[in-house]
């Protein structure tokens, strides 16, 4: 049963035995959900109702004008309930839970917006939430932790390692081993062991289903090129999927950071700092030093600094499927930049990896030529982050005044 | 037989219960850490545990991950880890040293190279992310009499219990409880099963817990996760071949340094 959950090398399930029945409980609930039509139907039309699916295949005029090659198109995630492709999966894995009986999900969080996310389900189908998040995260990204906290989550804060994502999914793992009677653990991401990279990269797939719908309709055949950011690799693996096998080339786009130097970017290919190990409940390449301990990350997004990364795409890239690159902090202030400016979408800045990784290469195509690229989320959430490295003065003593008005 | 086996069973004719005790190897310095070790060897604890720390620790409580964080800032080497503790396993036969760690750092030298540095003087290893259906991946241990040992859990059911019984080597380590190392003792057993129970019913739980085990197996039984006191070790006697205490001691040298871990071996030693 644990062979489960391969992909290649890569996947499959490394947890403690004190976690193995809730396992093996959460794998059969997941088949058996998969083969009842009602179920597949519920996921389609709370999609569809609550989270407003399908999203749009928005084309962008300005930009394919400006750079003079391929047609460029945005598949407008952002666009989902909550802002961004989280809710796919936080809607299909709550009503899983829903199905099986649980009471309560935990989910661990990195930018918050998977904790959202979650804390929205959660609320809609009258479930408890507990949402672990790395002490050092809420610090960056304090408003996602006030919103979990108004839909009635409890946010425990981790500071434990480097108080960040792969602590706090450390910390969603350890209550999982003494809560799982009553308790179903959401991950955020295609990673973790079996069924989690499948599941989540099956809720997610709706993505790519839809622009091989959207594609057809609009310009008369698939993309040729397909370009998403990749953190734990969600929205990656839900809009590369469909195409597996089709001509469309499949571009994952990852964190460069600030430097190739260790802690200073989260690329878990192309660079000898990412090796394969098992880590976390599965098998993957992760940054990790040469005795084996995994390593810092930093990223201008929360939501790409992960130590590993999905063994569906580490799996893909070694058979030549998915090609691999990367994005500098400074490239993706750009890529944001022009596309606020020129089209009048403001992507998060995971996103924004994916629209730099695209806007790169799309001067260099043909007119007949079309990319799509997987706006995962809605830049509203980094307006702190992005106001700070865009040096907005007006920004600061908006909030010296806020502050000030405050104390009052 | 292996050798921890029979070092268990030696051990074991007159002695109603073994101590097995553990510490982090780098914590709170690898020098220091090499004391409290030989503290421990030095009052006749028989089994050593030596963790050797990993950044992603996910079946360790609050206590031992501290631990395990603090001691990776002394930059700790598997390859000097082992080295230390085959010195301090031949200065001290009369003991037994055992590894523990997670994955990750062991897969980085493999298994074939780690046998071949664990040698005679390591006599087992514990990795807890390794499930017995991996089982096949450490051959190159057990084939060089390096003892796997596995967990067994308070909801395993019997096909999975004998499961591991049937690859078992040297002992078994039996969790008390659902969830991860430290935090409850006795009172608190089981979350699942027994919270509600009081006290002795909680006792008794335990007791045929362990009862239940015995029947897949004729390994010894050591029996982990939330054992403080002397009275938690007393309630094993007559269950169970060995007691495991981890959190228990970094929470006394947390407070009190060397001294309190002196003073906690004598009272579990009583
Ligand atoms: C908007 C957005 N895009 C992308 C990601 C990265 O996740 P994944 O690689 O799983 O799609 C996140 C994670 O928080 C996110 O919030």
């Amino acid at each position: 049963m644990n062979d489960e959950g391969r992909f290649g090398q890569y996947g499959g399930s490394y947890i403690p035995e004190i976690l193995y029945s809730s396992q093996q409980q959460l794998l059969k609930a997941y088949r058996d959900a998969m083969n009842d039509a009602a179920f597949i139907q519920l996921v389609k039309s709370e999609m569809q109702t609550f989270s407003g699916r399908p999203t749009p295949l928005t084309y962008c005029a300005n930009l394919t004008k400006m750079l003079g090659g391929a047609q460029i198109y945005l598949k407008r995630e952002d666009l989902n309930h909550s802002g961004a492709h989280k809710m796919n999966n936080v809607i299909g894995q709550g009503l899983l839970a829903k199905r099986m009986g649980k009471t309560r999900i935990i989910a661990e969080t990195g930018a918050g917006q998977h904790g959202v996310a979650s804390a929205i389900v959660a609320a809609r189908l009258g479930l408890e939430c507990t949402v672990y998040m790395g002490a050092h995260d809420i610090e960056r990204q304090y408003p996602n932790v006030f919103w979990m906290k108004q839909l009635g989550a409890t946010v425990v804060p981790v500071t434990t390692g480097a108080a960040t994502l792969k602590d706090a999914l450390d910390e969603a793992l350890r209550d999982w081993s003494s809560s799982y009677e009553d308790t179903y653990y959401l991950i955020g991401t295609s990673c973790g062991c079996a069924p989690y990279p499948e599941m989540v990269a099956g809720f997610q797939s709706v993505i790519g289903e839809e622009v091989k719908e959207q594609s057809t309709q609009q310009f008369g055949k698939y993309p040729d090129r397909i370009y998403a950011c990749v953190g734990g690799g969600s929205n990656a693996c839900g809009i590369f999927l469909p195409f597996v096998g089709s001509d469309a080339e499949l571009i994952g786009v990852e964190a460069g950071g600030r430097s190739d130097a260790p802690g200073d970017h989260a690329m878990r290919f192309h660079t000898d700092q990412a090796r394969f190990g098992i880590a976390q409940g599965f098998a993957t390449k992760f940054l990790q030093d040469e005795e084996g301990q995994l390593q810092p990350t930093h990223s201008i997004s929360a939501g790409l600094d992960y130590v590993g990364v999905s063994p569906i795409l580490a799996d893909l890239e070694e058979q030549g499927k998915v090609r691999m690159t990367s994005a500098s902090d400074i490239e993706v202030m750009e890529a944001f930049k022009l596309l606020t400016r020129h089209e009048g979408v403001i992507p998060a800045l995971e996103s924004a990896h994916a629209v730099a990784g695209g806007l790169r290469e799309a001067a260099g195509m043909s007119p007949d030529q079309h990319i799509v690229i997987s706006i995962s989320g809605r830049g509203d959430k980094d307006i702190f982050n992005i106001a700070k490295a865009l040096d907005d003065e007006p920004f600061t003593e908006f909030l010296q005044t806020y502050l000030k008005e405050e104390s009052v | 037989m292996n050798k921890l086996t029979s070092f268990i069973q030696n051990q074991r004719q007159n002695k109603p219960l073994l101590l097995m005790t553990h510490v982090v190897y780098g914590y709170p310095t690898i020098e220091k850490s090499l004391e409290i070790m030989q503290l421990m060897l030095d009052n006749g604890v028989e089994i050593l545990e030596v963790q050797f720390p990993f950044s992603d620790p996910v079946a360790d409580g609050p206590t031992i991950t501290n631990a395990c964080h603090h001691a990776l800032e002394q930059n700790p080497k598997l390859t000097q880890c082992l080295q230390d503790i085959k010195k301090l396993a031949r200065q001290y036969p009369q003991s037994r040293v055992l590894l523990m760690s997670y994955l990750n750092p062991l897969l980085q030298p493999g298994f074939t190279s780690l046998a071949q540095q664990m040698g005679e003087d390591i006599s087992g290893i514990i990795i807890p992310d390794l499930s017995i259906d991996h089982h096949a991946m450490l051959d190159p241990l057990s084939n060089s009499g390096i003892a796997p040992i596995w967990l067994i859990t308070p909801d395993m059911k019997a096909d999975r219990i004998r499961k591991v019984t049937e690859q078992a080597q040297g002992m078994l380590y039996c969790v008390s409880r659902s969830g991860v190392t430290g935090q409850k003792s006795t009172d608190q057993l089981s979350t699942n099963q027994l919270s509600t129970a009081p006290k002795a019913s909680a006792l008794e739980n335990m007791q045929g817990y362990l009862n239940n085990v015995r029947q897949f197996t004729s390994l010894p039984l050591a029996v982990g996760f939330g054992i403080n006191t002397a009275e938690d070790i007393s309630a094993l006697k007559g269950h169970a071949d060995v007691a495991i205490v981890g959190s228990a001691f970094l929470n006394a040298f947390n407070k009190g340094g060397l001294e309190a871990v002196a003073r906690k071996l004598s009272e579990l030693q009583a």
